[in-house]
């Protein structure tokens, strides 16, 4: 109670390196939104006292009064905690759609709860809406240009592809010099690596 | 057109637009987003939408994709066409990663320009996203903690009907530092209300002050952030 | 609450500081194990985390003393020798914390002594991250969250500015995808 386990929630997240996300920690989510229904009975119990009292709400200052404060305050305390958890692991997701395109990777979508996996999806279509409409795709050229061709090794079968300048077979373990803007979204999917020759 | 910018040579189309030497116009447009693009990224929070300049680039850019596929067939020396490509791929990285900067700001705070001025400084395009950003996020928030939460603690903007304001929405810190530098002599420049902190600005002297009260240089552009 | 999803200003929060209740208050009696009825009472002395201390403190409900890491022995300590104190087990959140509390404890030294604090570790500690000899020494461990946020961010743009100057792979697989498994 008083935030203590909700606290915990956001220590265990941040616990974990940058960028990383840990499964929806369910069981605990869960126990301090039953917490919040404890301290607003608590509160409301306190309330009516001070009515049945015959005392007027909005001026008494006795102990009911703080009591209730502290049970308000607690309730706003978990509210935050719980509201950063799942904003904070949205930045993650919504930083993924930039990284490796607009499909979950399968370690990911192990990991999140279904309205997260919702909140991907729709992200990643406000964004290709706005990219379609400025005919640009954002999502490349995430590093200021050296070479306009780049070397890579292809790591798992992709097969024939169509890119702007060439129609390569990517078959594993092959080598191609692809444009820079090409290889950016493979390799950042782990599909190849860049060569440094 | 040796214009000693170091975006390369800046060679124009040749399509013949006599008035104004396409290269020159060029060069400058590249440092305009250069510029803009530094600004952009420095600054915490979201700047004016250059609408023109971008436009401008745009077009520019497909101007030189066209010209580079045209030297490309009719056996130019290599050398040129890379060149040109290289002139290009940098283009065309500054104005991605302009906008990219853009959005990223918005998506993290999108109430927050939704209900100040800022959202007058977003593109239509951007706009839209914005308000897009807010509903998802609100969606996702809704359902994952707000309807699970006592009644009069379900707001997304209030921690609970008591709050006499908007208490819940995240703005972008304006007190962060930044490096700046100036092209011309600014004299002095008062940075708190109550004139105890002055900065005399030096042509090309660097300064490390918070965003905040120099803004209004930025914005007219006496001064740069890098 | 321009910082109202910011994981470190919510943690920074639940550092305990000690009050003084000025008034009583009913059906809260968790908050003071020391209560033996479901209550806490006028005049008694409890610790109770930053958030809750802070709001309590406006309403005039309690009174803020100022916690250990301010105090005398800590100052005289940091004077001595501030790279070596072990601020990082006293006070994660030694700076956040002490911006917070001066206000609550009326307290105007607070800011000078976490500048003159801040100086003598930076010298020490955080501007040898950018000495390439610099791997990661006991001294690390001593550091307080906001410090250990400087040193990290110095390292890797150190990594970057070397990673420039000499060449190599520009791209990088998604941090958060599983490991590849050797291939053969």
């Amino acid at each position: 109670m008083y935030g203590r386990r909700a606290s915990q929630l956001l220590k265990d997240f941040s616990a974990n390196e940058p960028g990383q996300i840990s499964a929806f920690d369910t069981e605990n989510f869960d126990q301090v939104i039953k917490e919040c229904d404890a301290h607003h009975l608590e509160l409301q119990a306190l309330m009516r006292k001070i009515q049945e009292e015959g005392l007027d709400i909005q001026t008494t200052r006795n102990a009911d009064h703080y009591g209730a404060v502290i049970h308000h305050l607690a309730l706003i305390r978990n509210k935050r905690c719980l509201m950063a958890y799942v904003y904070n692991r949205a930045e993650i997701i919504q930083s993924l759609r930039w990284k490796v395109g607009p499909v979950l990777p399968e370690e990911v979508q192990e990991k999140a709860s279904y309205s997260e996996e919702e909140y991907f999806k729709n992200h990643s279509a406000a964004l290709e809406s706005y990219m379609s409409e400025v005919e640009l795709d954002l999502t490349v050229d995430m590093v200021p240009p050296k070479d306009p061709y780049t070397k890579v090794r292809v790591l798992d079968d992709i097969g024939d592809v169509f890119l702007s300048d060439q129609s390569p077979n990517l078959a594993r373990h092959s080598i191609h010099f692809l444009r820079r803007t090409d290889a950016e979204q493979f390799i950042s999917q782990g599909l190849m690596e860049e060569l440094s020759s | 057109m040796a214009s000693g910018s170091e975006e390369g040579f800046g060679f124009g189309s040749g399509s013949g637009d006599v008035d104004v030497d396409p290269s020159i116009a060029m060069t400058t447009d590249v440092e305009l987003l250069k510029r803009a693009w530094r600004n952009e990224k420095a600054a915490p929070e979201i700047l004016q939408f250059e609408s023109n300049l971008v436009q401008r680039s745009k077009e520019q850019i497909q101007l030189m994709e066209e010209t580079v596929e045209e030297y490309d067939g009719n056996g130019t020396d290599p050398l040129t066409v890379s060149l040109y490509q290289m002139d290009l791929d940098r283009t065309q990285f500054l104005l991605r990663s302009y906008l990219r900067i853009r959005l990223q700001k918005i998506e993290k705070y999108p109430t927050h320009i939704s209900k100040t001025d800022t959202w007058s400084r977003l593109s239509e395009q951007e706009q839209k996203f914005a308000k897009r950003c807010m509903d998802d996020m609100e969606k996702h928030l809704t359902q994952s903690v707000l309807s699970r939460l006592p009644y009069g603690y379900q707001s997304i903007l209030k921690q609970s009907i008591s709050s006499e304001e908007d208490d819940m929405v995240p703005e972008p810190q304006l007190d962060t530092f930044v490096f700046c530098k100036s092209k011309v002599s600014l004299g002095a420049y008062q940075l708190d209300e109550s004139g105890e902190d002055i900065v005399d600005f030096v042509a090309n002297d660097l300064y490390v002050l918070r965003y905040k009260p120099v803004k209004p240089l930025i914005e007219n552009g006496q001064i740069d952030i890098v | 609450m321009a910082r109202y999803f910011d994981i470190d200003d919510i943690i920074m929060e639940d550092e305990l500081i000690s009050v003084v209740y000025q008034v009583g208050a009913n059906g809260v009696g968790l908050l003071d194990p020391g209560a033996e009825r479901n209550c806490v009472e006028q005049g008694a002395k409890v610790e109770l985390p930053f958030w809750l201390a802070h709001e309590l403190h406006m309403r005039q409900a309690v009174v803020v003393s100022a916690p250990p890491c301010f105090n005398q022995k800590t100052r005289k300590e940091i004077q001595a020798d501030a790279a070596f104190v072990d601020l990082r087990s006293r006070c994660p959140y030694f700076y956040e914390f002490g911006c917070k509390v001066a206000p609550l404890i009326g307290d105007r030294t607070i800011g000078s002594f976490l500048l003159y604090a801040f100086t003598g570790r930076y010298k020490e500690v955080l501007s040898k991250a950018h000495s390439s000899a610099f791997i990661s020494t006991p001294k690390s461990t001593l550091l307080t969250k906001e410090e250990t946020q400087l040193y990290e961010a110095a390292r890797s743009s150190m990594a970057a500015f070397k990673k420039w100057r000499v060449g190599g792979p520009r791209f990088e697989r998604a941090s958060i995808l599983r490991k590849r498994k050797p291939t053969d």
